[in-house]
């Protein structure tokens, strides 16, 4: 993926040269992170084309499915995900930009912020599928709620393992193991974490939104 | 108000939206526009404001944002051209 890595500290976008370590610089430019996340990401990316894959064909099978599937769906869950994802991410944002300054009490109040709002997200997963239930909406209800759960189920052992990244890094910042100059574990768990948002952007609109 | 609160402000204002357009029932080529629309732009504002890509390196700025064009495209196609895809997709 990247070229041998070269001293050119120049390319570190918004950061002083002096906080990035020489050797997140690659010919390409800076690589938020590590290179063994992107990797995992690029992972992350294909398989969510192929299960998107599934449901563009499973649609093109069974429009009517389709059409009326998302009516029965509760679209106040979908969005309150939506929400807190991305006001977990603009936590991470923030505890980057906070560790970049040294401020490692800030960083940690924001990195606890993330898991907070992100642990949100199984939690209304929990009382929507317990109402899906309830409703008759099982995995055997149809075409379109067999793919709805396939993709977000999938979805939710992702940012599983997102919330248990963040966990790591909020042991690892409480012990002061980030620095302005050394935090690439943070930002690898922040990149991964906004992956998972983009990827949530992507399901929302297909089963509660398109018809 | 800082940059990272404006574009979080702007990715709650554009879920709201889609949120409302859920409401309404609508389906069509609009919705598919709109819903593509929202996909790559929303999208894009994580890739590049959130996960800082805009200078980022390169080959993996490249491959974000294809994601993020990809699926919108395949959505449209997905809405105008089932039949295409639905044959493709027969096994015969």
């Amino acid at each position: 993926m990247a070229s041998p890595p070269t001293p050119s500290p120049a390319r570190a976008g918004g950061e002083t040269a002096g906080a990035v370590p020489a050797e997140r610089i690659y010919k390409h430019g800076r690589v938020p992170g590590n290179t063994g996340i992107w990797v995992g990401i690029f992972c992350v990316l294909v398989e969510f084309l192929l299960l998107f894959g599934v449901y563009f064909v499973a649609k093109a099978h069974h429009r009517e499915a389709f059409l009326t599937g998302p009516d029965k769906l509760l679209t106040t869950a979908g969005v309150a995900i939506t929400l807190l994802l991305l006001t977990s991410g603009y936590c991470m944002v923030k505890a980057v930009e906070t560790i970049r300054r040294d401020e490692r009490r800030k960083t940690l109040g924001w990195v606890v912020g993330a898991i907070v709002l992100g642990f949100g997200y199984p939690l209304i997963k929990f009382f929507e599928i317990r109402w899906n239930v309830a409703n008759g909406i099982d995995g055997e209800a149809g075409i379109f709620y067999t793919t709805y759960y396939y993709l977000t189920l999938n979805h939710l052992v992702h940012v599983s393992w997102g919330l248990l990244g963040l966990l790591w890094v909020a042991v690892r910042t409480a012990l002061g193991m980030y620095s302005a100059r050394d935090h690439g574990g943070l930002e690898a768990a922040a990149v991964y974490w906004h992956t998972t948002d983009v990827i949530w952007l992507v399901i929302f609109p297909f089963f509660y939104v398109l018809r | 108000m800082g940059h990272a609160e404006r574009i979080w402000l702007t990715l709650v204002g554009l879920t709201l939206a889609g949120a409302w357009l859920a409401e309404t029932g609508h389906a069509g080529w609009p919705l598919a526009f709109v819903v593509a629309g929202l996909i790559a732009f929303k999208g894009r504002m994580v890739i590049d404001h959130y996960m800082e890509m805009t200078s980022a390196n390169t080959r993996i700025r490249r491959v974000l944002h294809a994601f993020v064009v990809v699926v919108p495209l395949l959505v449209l196609f997905s809405h105008g051209w089932s039949d295409v895809l639905r044959r493709l997709t027969t096994l015969q």
